[in-house]
Parts: structure tokens; sequence; C-alpha cells
């Protein structure tokens, strides 16, 4: 009998060393991704928003084979246009972003891949991507804004990033397409008291913005246009102001702006 | 041990010589089965009740914020721009969308997710009924067929509203006698999904007898009734819906419709939709209620339509959920109660309407934008004898629906007041929301609550002499001494208050489903049992003139073959709703041609179908809920609603209104992309086939 006790204990022994074994063993993640989206004509980093509206980054890990269908790891772009986690797990990854800008992905009204430009990418210790895109507008300041009673003004400017032509050659093919989808349909000027201003972070009270029918603003694009922000700024606040806008086109059913630098203004 | 092995040997001989004898092999004596079940009319009833327990129905136990099976703090009518609610929230937009997780999805017991646990119960009454033919007369056989089919059309129209497509599961899955890797079923297409909508209600209209076998069962008009207004919904997300994508596992069309056939399943949803509102119109069963209706009596007209929610024999009702204390009882009164007769759980004033939607109805001064009057030419408050002076003359339906300022409610006067006034009045009063004496602001960037404005805070003009006397809450007010020495409490019994907001927070509260003669004692939680109207006469003619309407806009003629002028049945369907509802009448039939004409069918719809679970749905069909302006802002920005802020002014005994954003501002925040809900993330990690919404 005691040999029996003996060889139960070593027998529990076993299955507690053994559980001990199965816990979470795998290695904290720790490579890191880093990427920046940029204009493919002009280098430029593409300006947008922190948050579901702005440019989003998803990958698929593909070297892990327990799932057939890879499941969606998203995180957003920094409001600059370059994006980085440092807690991926070693392994190959296809990387996609989405933005304001002609979709990397896209696929006719039947489902199928017309044009994939994604990227395949292996991930280890510090793996860089950079993404060539085609932005749908281009917005720059003009000048300085000024500031009196409490409203800022300032003067911006909106471009086409793409032109109308490129921009069919790559939509029209998707299924839907009409020349309404270039129409700018609203500028704005973003005001928070934050420098992560953009469509996430803003305060209603302060922050204009103009709409614009059809496509009544063709003829401003290239014009310095000058908007006048709403409400009056309490003196002495520090507020952080953004242009923005965008065009009548949803990428990944989200109609998303374009922005310019965010620039900081003291009310005085 | 030898003697311990032996003992085993025979054990284990015993049990296979057991096993091979079959008497313990037979269905379990403790379960109810089949033959039982499907052997009479009581024993359907049992499954029927079953059923019925597990519907995805938009009463008393639903909300925008808890979806179904829930009847914490309903408020119907909060969320779809009909009111305001405390604790409703704004649920179905960005910000409330994180409750939303897992709305009516699912395979659970607990009925807030069991949409696939009933349609396998609605899977299998119509598979296994047919064995069981012979215990049943005919019409008996097929109504419960009938049963079958409109339980299933409910439960995949319920997810076709929220999900687009779904797993078209239209026969029973066997498990385990099939490996559940081969059950795993993938979403069909949003038209798919849409079109199984169409064939289900269409079977259970051919099958379901003309009246129902059993009070609350469904009937062939129920099912009609339900089939237009969820064809409606196809034909409208078919049209205006501009968000679509293929699903990353199955490459399947998940939400929205092919750009290239949209336009035809458009026209066809709103002919089904025609069709099916007409065969109820041409049934004749129904009629709009007017039992205390007279054309000349707007007293009557009111009462009229007080009365026709709650009376259970009303020829308008067509489908109606019943409750009864002690088993299924509901809480309306007791969330909704104006502040005043609050009852014993607490509860109060939930649901406080809009001042957007009191805009929508006749009878008060406008100005030329539709809004309320509440300036005179010079810019000064006009000015009221009595508080409800305003809203004498104002729409009967209103007043139905809306308890306005002054007006009784189970024989007491229900006061709402935001406050006193006792400044100088002679030269009329100025607008109040004025801050460090700057311009009045009523935009949002103004004074939210009535304790900044300077004539509270006594600045600027008012420096040195406060004018306006503010309550706290129910029971901390500020008192004013009226010039013939009585004393008055600045806010009303009902509110506004200043930081309660258990209280007529737009400066209105509702009236509609209230019961009137629920003695105080019993205003508790679970003990109403005034019953939900589901369907009614009322929503069938409005459907019928948003289809004909639609239809016309497309182009299309009559699609019943019955020689129907469309505009002629939009026509009297609006117009006999506007003269039961005590409405200006309309100029002609002119009123109701093209485009124009379908916003007035659409507004006449948000005016008589406001706080039954309806609207906020369509405005979601419309696609609508993200893109109307509403003072200045649209949803997909952020936008607030606006309350009616009456006040008292002591120097001339008169009352006057503010007019301005409610002073919650609480915001209304939605993009494009949430007209779809997310499928519940677990669902998806776990299956092979079920896709997630694209783009999320």
């Amino acid at each position: 009998m005691k040999y029996l006790s003996q060889s139960i204990l070593c027998c529990l022994a076993v299955v507690f060393f053994n559980a001990c074994t199965k816990l979470d063993n795998y290695d904290e993640p720790h490579e890191t991704i880093k990427g920046t989206v940029v204009d493919a004509v002009t280098g430029e980093l593409v300006l947008t928003d922190q948050g579901s509206e702005g440019t989003r980054v998803r990958m698929n890990e593909l070297s892990w084979p327990r799932t057939r269908v890879a499941t969606n790891f998203d995180f957003f772009s920094m409001k600059e246009g370059n994006f980085q986690n440092t807690k991926v797990f070693k392994g190959r990854y296809n990387v996609r972003v989405d933005g304001a800008f002609i979709p990397l992905v896209r696929l006719n009204a039947t489902g199928d891949t017309l044009a994939n430009e994604t990227k395949v990418v292996n991930i280890e210790g510090v793996t860089e991507v950079q993404f060539k895109v085609q932005p749908f507008l281009k917005i720059e300041w003009v000048g300085k804004p000024t500031v009196s009673n409490g409203k800022i003004t300032a003067v911006i400017k909106v471009t086409r990033a793409v032109t109308p032509a490129d921009f069919k050659t790559k939509i029209q093919p998707m299924g839907g397409y009409s020349d309404d989808m270039l129409n700018v349909t609203d500028v704005r000027l973003f005001v928070s008291q934050v420098p992560y201003v953009g469509f996430r972070e803003w305060d209603n009270r302060y922050s204009t913005q103009v709409n614009y029918t059809g496509n009544a603003f063709e003829a401003q694009l290239g014009q310095p246009i000058t908007i006048t922000t709403s409400g009056t700024i309490p003196s002495g606040r520090t507020v952080f102001i953004r242009g923005a806008a965008r065009i009548n086109y949803a990428t990944e059913n989200i109609k998303r702006h374009n922005y310019n630098v965010a620039m900081r203004v003291d009310v005085p | 041990m030898k003697f311990k092995s032996s003992i085993f040997i025979v054990l284990a001989f015993g049990s296979i010589i057991a096993s091979c004898k079959r008497t313990l092999d037979i269905p379990p004596m403790n379960v109810v089965q089949d033959k039982d079940l499907f052997s009479s009319s009581g024993g359907m009833s049992i499954y029927m009740a079953r059923l019925y327990s597990q519907m995805p129905f938009e009463d008393f136990k639903y909300s925008p914020a808890r979806q179904f099976y829930d009847d914490w703090l309903v408020a119907p009518g909060a969320n779809e721009g009909s009111s305001i609610s405390r604790d409703a929230g704004t649920a179905m937009t960005v910000e409330g969308y994180g409750r939303l997780q897992r709305a009516f999805w699912g395979t659970g017991s607990s009925a807030s997710n069991a949409a696939f646990s009933l349609l396998r119960d609605a899977n299998r009454l119509r598979e296994t009924l047919p064995e069981y033919r012979a215990n049943f007369s005919d019409a008996e056989y097929k109504h419960y067929i009938g049963e079958a089919y409109f339980a299933r059309a409910m439960v995949f129209y319920e997810l076709a509203k929220r999900y687009g497509g779904v797993p078209l599961v239209t026969s029973l899955l066997k498990y385990p006698d099939v490996p559940a890797a081969q059950l795993d079923m993938p979403r069909a297409t949003e038209e798919e999904t849409w079109n199984q909508v169409l064939a289900d209600f269409d079977s259970a209209a051919a099958n379901l007898s003309e009246t129902s076998l059993k009070r609350g069962y469904a009937n062939k008009y129920v099912a009609y009734g339900f089939k237009s207004e969820a064809m409606l919904f196809a034909g409208s997300v078919a049209k205006y819906n501009k968000i679509t994508g293929f699903g990353q596992k199955t490459g399947v069309r998940v939400i929205g419709f092919d750009p290239s056939k949209a336009a035809a399943a458009s026209v066809k949803y709103f002919q089904e939709a025609y069709k099916a509102a007409r065969a109820i119109m041409k049934s004749n069963k129904y009629s709009l209620y007017k039992k205390k209706w007279s054309a000349t009596d707007k007293e009557g007209q009111y009462q009229n339509m007080v009365d026709m929610f709650s009376d259970i024999t009303s020829s308008e009702n067509i489908y109606i959920k019943e409750y009864k204390y002690p088993d299924l009882a509901h809480g309306y009164d007791s969330y909704n109660i104006p502040r005043q007769l609050m009852g014993g759980n607490g509860y109060s004033a939930e649901n406080c309407p809009t001042l957007d939607f009191v805009e929508m109805f006749d009878g008060f001064p406008k100005n030329p934008d539709g809004t309320i009057q509440v300036f005179d030419a010079k810019g000064k408050y006009l000015m009221y004898d009595k508080i409800t002076d305003l809203f004498a003359k104002a729409e009967p339906r209103l007043r139905a629906y809306v308890i306005l300022p002054g007006e009784a409610f189970k024989g007491e006067v229900i006061e709402i007041r935001r406050g006193v006034y006792t400044g100088d009045a002679s030269g009329g009063i100025n607008p109040l929301r004025v801050v460090n004496s700057g311009a009045p602001d009523y935009t949002v960037s103004g004074p939210s609550n009535y304790n900044q404005v300077d004539a509270y805070t006594a600045k600027g003009a008012f420096a040195g002499k406060k004018s306006l006397f503010l309550s706290q809450n129910g029971t901390t007010h500020e008192v004013v001494t009226l010039p013939d020495g009585t004393s008055m409490n600045a806010s009303g019994k009902s509110g506004p208050f200043t930081s309660d907001a258990t209280a007529a927070i737009t400066g209105f509260t509702i009236r509609k489903w209230l019961n009137p003669n629920m003695p105080q004692s019993l205003v508790l939680e679970a003990r109403s049992e005034q019953p939900f109207v589901l369907m009614r006469y009322g929503e069938v003619l409005l459907n019928a003139a948003e289809a004909a309407s639609e239809l016309l806009l497309a182009g299309q003629t009559d699609p019943t073959g019955g020689g129907d002028n469309l505009l002629q049945i939009a026509y009297t369907s609006i117009r006999d709703i506007r003269e039961r509802a005590g409405a200006d009448p309309l100029a002609g039939m002119s009123d109701l041609a093209g485009a124009s004409g379908l916003q007035l069918i659409r507004k006449e719809r948000r005016k008589e179908l406001a706080f039954e679970n309806k609207i906020l749905w369509d405005i979601r069909r419309w696609r609508t809920q993200h893109s109307d302006v509403l003072n200045g802002f649209t949803q997909s920005d952020g936008a607030y609603y606006k309350g009616l802020y009456p006040f008292y002014s002591t120097t001339t005994g008169k009352y006057f209104f503010d007019a301005g954003l409610e002073e919650g501002r609480r915001r209304f925040r939605m993009t494009e992309q949430e007209y779809y809900f997310a499928i519940p993330t677990d669902e998806v990690s776990k299956s092979p086939k079920i896709d997630q919404q694209p783009g999320r």
C-alpha cells in the first residue's frame, strides 16, 4: 500500500508539474513594426486623424497556422502619418493601410481582386515599411492665422493630390462609380484644446464647417480659403487648429478627411 | 489481490451482460416528447408559448440601449429624436455602441440573444409538424405552419435590420448527427436575406388563418402588416444605402446591394410593401380608431387619441402585445410618469419629448423656418396670461402624445416651469441666454444651463439685481415672494431643475402610453399591464403612402394590378391620418406629389408613430440619421436637440417661453458605418465562415 500511495503521489506530482508547463508560455510579443504612409508623388507624409476616421493599419498574421482565417489586428496611425506598434509577435504578416487615399485593395462589383498593393512582411526586430499612396486632397496653410476678439481666422488651400483622371481609372472598375465621388463635400477648421485635433477630437463650440453641394467647390481648388472659428474662445486659452477637407468617397465605408499640420494658437 | 481482481472480472462481465439488454434504451420519461406536444391544440399551445416568449417584438420590454426582453428604463422615443431620456443615452450611435455587442444575434437561452434558438424552434415546427398532421384539422395545421414561417420571417427581419446579410438557416440543423464543422454557415448577401424575409412573410400570410387561433397568435393580416414594414425597410436600404463591401472570409457582399441591381431590387421591395399594405386595406377588417372622434370637437379628438392606445377592442389594432401582473408586467408608468407623480421606486420622466418633435405639429405660433416663435418683432419674449395659452390651439394629436406645460394628467395640473423672473418687464423681457453682457447666444457655445446666465448670476445688465430664480432639484427650491404676498417655488413640481434630471428636462413630459387610471400606489416597476400596439392600421396607411410615393418616384404604376391611382392612395391615407389627428387639412392631392410629397409622408410618419419603437428604424433605413441637419449639426458631427423652457414673470403675472438647445447638451453622434451593427466579435473569431462587417 505504501508503494501504491507513493506512486499516486508521484503521479499527482507529474500532473501538477505538467500543468505548470501548460501555462501560456509563449514569449510576450516584442517585435516592432514601424511605418509611414507617404504621398507617392511628393514623398510627403499623409497627415491624418488619430482614430477610426483616420488612417487604419490592419495586419493579418500569415505564419500562424492554427486559425484558418487570420484575425484582423488593427491599430491607428498617428496624426503625422506614421505608425508604430512595439508589441507584435514575430512572424509573417500581411499589412494594409486604409485612409483618405486610393484604396490599396480594390475589388470589382463581384468581389474579384483588381489590385492589391498591400505588403507582406516578415516582422522581426524592428521592421520598417513604407506605403506610397495617392491621397485624395492636400491641405496647406497659407500664411499665419490671426486672432481677434477670440476668433481665429486662418487661410488654407485645398488641392487635389490625385488627378480626377487617375482617380477614375482606379475607382471606376470597382463599380458604382460616379463623378460626384470627386466632389469636395466639406472644408473644416477643427479647433481643440489638445494637439491631437481632428475629427475625433474637436471642440464644436469653436470649430467651423463649410459644406459644399455638388461640385460647388471645384472653382476654389488651389485658391486660398479664409475660415474663421465660431463662438468666442476665452482670452488666455491655448488651442490647436487644423484644416481638413474630404471628398464624397468612402474608403472602408468611412468618408475620411485629409488634413494639414496642427498648429498651436495662443489666444491673447 | 486475486480475490479483488476476480471481483472486477465479475463486475465487468455483469456490465457487459446488462448492456445487451435494451430496457434502458427508451426516450427519457421526464422530457416532453414531440408526440406529446404535437398531439393537440393544447400541446401546441405549449410549443407556441415558447416560440412567442422568444419573439423579437419591440414593445415595452425593448429599448435601443438594451435591446430585447429588458424592461428597465424603457423610454420608446428616446434615440429617435422624438424625446430625450436621462438614461437611454445615445444608444445606436457611436457613443452608445459598446452596449450593443450582442443585439439578438446568438444561440443563447436568454431571450435577448435568442435569434438562432428561435429560428431553430420555427424550423423544427415546420419540419416536424407534417408527421403529426392527422392530429389537427386542415385549418389548424395550416395555421401552425404559418406561425412557423411568421416566426422565421420575424427573426430574419430583425437580424437584417441590424446586421444586413445573415446566415440563412432555413432547415433544422441536425447536431450531433452531422459534425459541427459541416453545419457552420456563412452569412448570405443582404439581398438574399431580404428575399428570404419576403418569402417567409409570404408563406406566413398564405398559411395563417384570417383571425388568430388564439389571442396573441399571429394571423394573415399581422403577417401582411409586418411584411409591408419589412419591405419598406428593404426597399429603402436598396435605394439609400451607400456602404457596402465583401466579407473577408467568404468574399460575399454581406452588407449593401450590388450597385447594378440596387434600383431594381428597391422597386421590387416597394411593390411588395405596397401590395401587403393594400391587402390589409382591402380586407376592410381594420379602421382608424375614432370612437370619441368628432370633426368639430378638438377635445374629443384629443381624448380619442389618448384612449386608442389602451383600448383593447380598438378597430385599429392589428397586433398587440398584452401584459398581465404578476406573470408578465412592465414598468412603463413607473419610468415615465411626470416627476410630480413619481412612484415608489423613485423613477420618473424618462421620456421627455424634444422641442424638435413638438415643432413638427400645427397649432401654435411659428417662425418662417418652422421653429416655434417665442420672441416678438422687437426681440422681446411673447407673454402669455396662462402657461397653457401657447399651446391652447395645438393639434390634438400633440396633446395626446405629450404633456405640455400646465396640462392635466390624472386630474392634476402638471407644473412644468424652469424658473421665475423678477426683473422689470415693462419694456418687454430680453432673451435670457446672455453671459457677461454679451449678445444673446443660442448656439452650442452659449450658456447650457440657466444658472450661467446674467439674470441668474447678477452680472452684466443685471449687476447687483438677481432677477432669475431656479430650483436645484425637486426638494431644494429658491422661493420667490410674489407681489400679492404669496410665495412660489422657482421651478414647477415637474421641473425642469438645475441639477436633477428626473424631471421634464426638455420642458415636456410624455403622455402617450401612460395609464391615466393607474392608482398612484401602483406606479411601480413591473406593475404596468397596458398592452403595446405592435402593428396598427395607422402604420399600414403610412406604409402604403410611402411605398406609393417611392414607386411614383421610380416611375412605377400600381403593382397590384387593381388599377389604383398611387397618388390618390397616398393622399387619402395621409388625409385620413391627419383628419383623425386633428391636424390642419392638406391643400390637396398635389401636396403628395414628387420628392416633397415623400418628405411630407415621412414627416407624418415621424409624428404619428413617435414613441412606438418605429421611428429610429425609419431614420436608419432612410439613411438620414447621420445626415439630417439638427440645429446646425448633423449626427455625423454630433448633434443636439432643443427644449422649450417656461418662465413666470412676477411683475406682469405672465408666462414666457425660452426655446433653445436642451440644457443637458446630450450629443448624438453616429457615422454611416453604424447603420450596420458589428457582428459579435466572439462569433467572428470562433467561426471560419462568419464574416465581420466589411471595413470594421
